[in-house]
């Protein structure tokens, strides 16, 4: 899914907010965005998937990147949006579709991804597997998830 | 809204039984053994039971003594449908607890006076 | 077809039944002594003469009649059915098929020699359906009304077995004029009373034109245990002495001939019908998922206008509403229909197999099957047909014994192989069981070390040893049998069973038998669902597994402080209070219930805060987000398009997700 790793071409992305950080999600594994929708709880399940959601007659897991990066999660405001993405796992022919929370939903647009060498390790606190990368928009550090690793 | 318990394996039966039940303002379950009768009877009250004796996985007469069995359906009336004409069946299937018997093949106008014998008019 | 016709289901499911019946009757020719199959082929006759004559298909009933008949005098005398009286009995079946579909166009000739034969190999001339039909419905005819007195004494236990006396003086009333009066004599003293039983007696004056017969016919079922005295009274005179009831009285034949009128006048489609039926369209799975979500879309959004129309009180609109609900009901049920077939279309597959092998091996054997009628989702089934010869295989070439070593080991010559499927919770097991030797346990670990699977002499536990079976390249099978065909190992059918997301077990006792289980998720099947909450959460429990639903006792709820079993009339049942075990920390409500629930062996009882009710549950399966929580075996969508999790019984029962009890589960 993560069309561009060589840092030369740029993907279309999907532009959230999470928290104070900005997040680019490749616009191709977006399948829809909705308005938040209501959630059942898995009892027993991680924090960072704690329920499913039902979309268009299928039950899919909703995961909540903020949980999985330390961040607080806040309540759902106005802004509060749903992304279902479909994201291809290891080992699974078919895709994986589950739902993640959006602070914030801006724009989509085009960016030029660095290759995953480029990422500066120093000064991030977040586990480096989950992010394929940092790109910069409009002067902003913008982190580029590696959902294969998240959503594991 | 009374709520009468087909069993029987026979769909169509089933079926005749629903049709003729509903139109009549019964609400209808319907169960296509003995022990799927039973679990239904287990988590819901039925008014009547009406069900088939030559079943498979569990056979009527059993759906009837275990039915009986349950404080619940002390008193519920259990109808068993029959095609033997003799009364041993008859006998075995009222020792086991039934309260009556409709034999096959049977008209609408007797199945409904079955109903309301045991659930009033 | 119009969905609501109960004829054109009795033409479905005798079409089945005959299939199967078939299917029975082959078998029984290779396997005489199976008395199920005798049991089967006489239930199929029975259903299908006894739908046939609700239906109007009288010939097919009277035909049938003598069929079952022959098959009950097997059933009941315990005798084999001969070579000729099976192949007589194919061609019957063949005949109602023929009667089914064309009656009018099918020679009665045909018929009456096919039944002369059966007469033949009985020996005897069966008894007339005519004697077996019976109609208790009185002509209708004027005739004058007569006054009769009546005494009604009832068995104290009568309203046990569910008939209400009361019910029965109102019918009494509908008869015609009528004055009732209660006879108290028999009541016993205030403190021995019991409310349950009934000691009233009713002296009933009844002026009616109906025949004494219909008075009768109000009390058919309990005459045998009640004391009824009818006396024909001239009008002023006392009570006649006792007169006993006269019996019940034999319907006459112009009675009969009405009773067994046809309910309906057959079809005249019969041809084109005969066309369709088997034709079948091959289409992708994955097309049939994504009209399964569509399908549910329509659903929701339709449950969403029914709410709308509901509120706004416009009868145009919610004459709309309704009309949609209707027609998205009928397209949700097709469309689940559409995946969804019964297993026993594979099992059916298997019985020539298993006659071929027990021929080439030269091992008689008995192979019987069960639960045939359990769904599943249809590409599963396709997927299960392969593992399942290979398995199947393997118990009659390995499983099995020579007849001369059964003897020996005090067994009956002829072998068993039992192939069944049920479900258990949001699971279907398919199991296979023989009934032969035995795992070898040693010969497993002399081929693992051969095939250096395993160091010589290294310890290994039985279940480990069980599991060698499944690696790659393993086989104990000494010649490779003519039937083992594409080259399938038990490795490739445990990766089979896997890719699926099901799992394969094994028990075996030493000169018992093996049984090798596969247990199977549903990806998409509907089961009847009970729906629970707890706390603010809905929950799906498999009405299959359910055994009872009880208050929980206040006092039970207390003193289950320090330990966890609740007493069920006297047997100690484990519970689990699915609030803690969710997770959920405000207390509970005053009337929690307790859903006692059963896997195999084992009983659990889950406290829940509140029945729902019912639910027709279509199953999804959880993501492998959630794949790491045991207690949940899918989720379903609600009518209100919320999701709610399904409860896996047979983990919560077994203990596999958390220590409910000690139960041991086998290998």
């Amino acid at each position: 899914m993560m069309a561009s790793v060589s840092g030369q071409s740029t993907t279309r992305v999907v532009m959230l907010g999470l928290g104070d950080e900005l997040f680019a999600v490749d616009a191709a594994a977006v399948r829809e965005i909705l308005d938040p929708v209501p959630v059942t709880r898995v009892p027993g399940a991680r924090d960072f998937a704690p329920g499913v959601i039902n979309v268009r007659g299928s039950v899919i897991p909703l995961a909540d990147l903020r949980v999985r990066f330390g961040m607080t999660a806040a309540a759902a405001t106005a802004d509060t949006r749903f992304l279902v993405l479909e994201i291809a796992m290891e080992g699974d022919p078919s895709p994986m579709v589950a739902g993640i929370v959006a602070d914030k939903v801006y724009e989509v647009t085009e960016i030029e991804i660095p290759s995953p060498d480029a990422t500066p390790r120093v000064g991030m606190s977040w586990p480096a597997d989950m992010v394929a990368g940092i790109a910069l928009w409009k002067g902003d550090f913008v982190v580029v998830p590696n959902f294969t690793a998240i959503l594991n | 809204m009374k709520t009468i318990l087909t069993v029987d394996d026979s769909p169509s039966i089933r079926q005749m039984v629903r049709l003729v039940l509903t139109q009549a303002g019964f609400k209808v379950e319907e169960a296509g053994d003995g022990s799927q009768g039973l679990a239904k009877a287990r988590t819901q009250a039925f008014d009547l039971v009406v069900t088939d004796l030559n079943m498979p996985v569990k056979d009527g007469l059993s759906l009837i003594r275990e039915l009986r069995g349950l404080p619940a359906y002390r008193g519920v009336p259990i109808i068993f449908l029959t095609t033997e004409s003799d009364g041993a069946i008859k006998q075995q299937a009222k020792a086991a607890g039934a309260t009556g018997w409709m034999t096959k093949p049977f008209q609408k106008d007797q199945l409904l006076a079955i109903a309301s014998k045991f659930l009033g008019a | 077809m119009h969905e609501l016709d109960p004829v054109a289901t009795f033409r479905q499911e005798a079409a089945d039944l005959l299939e199967e019946l078939e299917q029975t009757l082959l078998d029984l020719n290779a396997n005489p002594a199976a008395r199920d199959l005798i049991d089967a082929a006489f239930r199929a006759m029975h259903t299908i003469k006894g739908s046939g004559a609700m239906f109007g298909f009288t010939d097919v009933a009277t035909f049938t009649h003598d069929f079952e008949t022959a098959f009950d005098l097997l059933r009941k005398s315990g005798a084999q059915p001969s070579p000729r009286l099976i192949e007589v009995a194919l061609a019957g079946t063949d005949h109602i098929r023929a009667l089914i579909e064309d009656s009018a166009g099918t020679d009665p000739v045909f018929g009456d020699a096919i039944l002369s034969d059966l007469r033949e190999l009985l020996g005897q001339a069966a008894p007339d359906l005519h004697d077996a039909a019976s109609a208790t419905r009185e002509p209708v005819s004027a005739r004058p009304a007569v006054r009769y007195g009546l005494t009604l004494r009832f068995a104290p236990d009568v309203t046990v077995n569910g008939t209400n006396p009361l019910l029965l003086l109102d019918e009494l009333r509908g008869l015609g004029d009528c004055v009732v009066e209660p006879l108290l004599d028999r009541l016993p003293p205030l403190g021995e009373l019991d409310v349950a039983e009934c000691h009233v007696g009713w002296r009933v004056d009844l002026t009616t034109d109906k025949p004494r017969s219909a008075i009768e016919d109000v009390f058919m079922f309990v005459l045998d245990d009640m004391e009824l005295d009818i006396a024909e009274q001239s009008d002023a005179s006392p009570l006649a002495p006792n007169i006993a009831p006269a019996p019940a009285r034999a319907a006459t034949p112009a009675e009969r001939a009405d009773a067994a009128e046809p309910v309906v006048a057959a079809v005249p489609e019969v041809a084109s019908r005969a066309d369709d039926r088997g034709s079948t369209v091959r289409v992708q799975a994955e097309r049939l998922d994504r009209l399964m979500d569509r399908v549910g879309e329509l659903v929701i959004a339709q449950a969403r206008l029914s709410q709308l129309a509901h509120n706004r009180r416009e009868p145009a609109l919610q004459a709309v509403a309704e009309e949609i609900e209707r027609l998205s009901a009928g397209l949700r049920d097709t469309a689940m229909g559409l995946r969804m077939m019964p297993i026993g279309t594979l099992f059916a597959r298997f019985r020539r197999l298993v006659h071929d092998l027990s021929g080439e091996l030269g091992k008689p054997l008995e192979f019987v099957t069960s639960g045939e009628e359990t769904e599943l989702d249809k590409t599963m089934i396709e997927r299960l047909a392969d593992p399942l010869v290979h398995v199947i295989r393997n118990a009659v070439d390995h499983g099995l014994e020579t007849p001369d070593v059964r003897l020996a080991a005090g067994k009956g010559e002829t072998g068993l192989i039992r192939l069944s499927a049920r479900h258990i919770g949001a699971e279907v097991h398919v199991s296979v069981r023989d009934d032969g030797r035995g795992l070898d346990l040693a010969r497993i670990r002399a081929k693992a070390e051969e095939q250096g699977l395993l160091t010589p002499g290294a310890p290994a536990s039985e279940s480990e040893l069980v599991q060698l079976l499944f690696a790659p390249g393993f086989s104990t099978a000494r010649e490779v049998s003519a039937l083992s065909g594409r080259g399938v190992g038990m490795d490739v059918v445990k990766q089979t069973i896997e890719a699926m997301r099901g799992h394969i077990d094994v028990t075996s006792a030493p000169g018992q038998g093996s049984t090798f289980t596969m247990r199977l998720p549903l990806t998409l099947a509907i089961i009847e669902g009970l729906l629970v909450r707890v706390a603010n959460g809905r929950y799906v429990i498999p009405l299959s597994a359910v055994e009872e639903c009880i208050e929980l006792d206040r006092r039970d709820d207390q003193r289950s402080a320090g330990r966890s079993f609740l007493n069920v009339r006297g047997a100690l049942v484990p519970f689990l209070r699915l609030r803690e075990a969710f997770g959920e920390t405000d207390a509970p409500g005053e009337h929690q219930k307790v859903v006692v629930v059963a896997a195999g062996q084992s009983r659990v009882g889950l406290v829940v805060d509140q029945i729902l009710g019912h639910h027709q549950t279509v199953i999804k399966s959880l993501s492998r987000l959630h794949a790491d929580v045991g207690a949940f075996s899918g989720a379903t969508i609600m009518g209100d398009g919320l999701p709610a999790l399904i409860l896996d019984v047979g983990q919560l029962v077994g203990g596999r997700a958390r220590p409910v009890h000690g139960d041991r589960e086998a290998a």
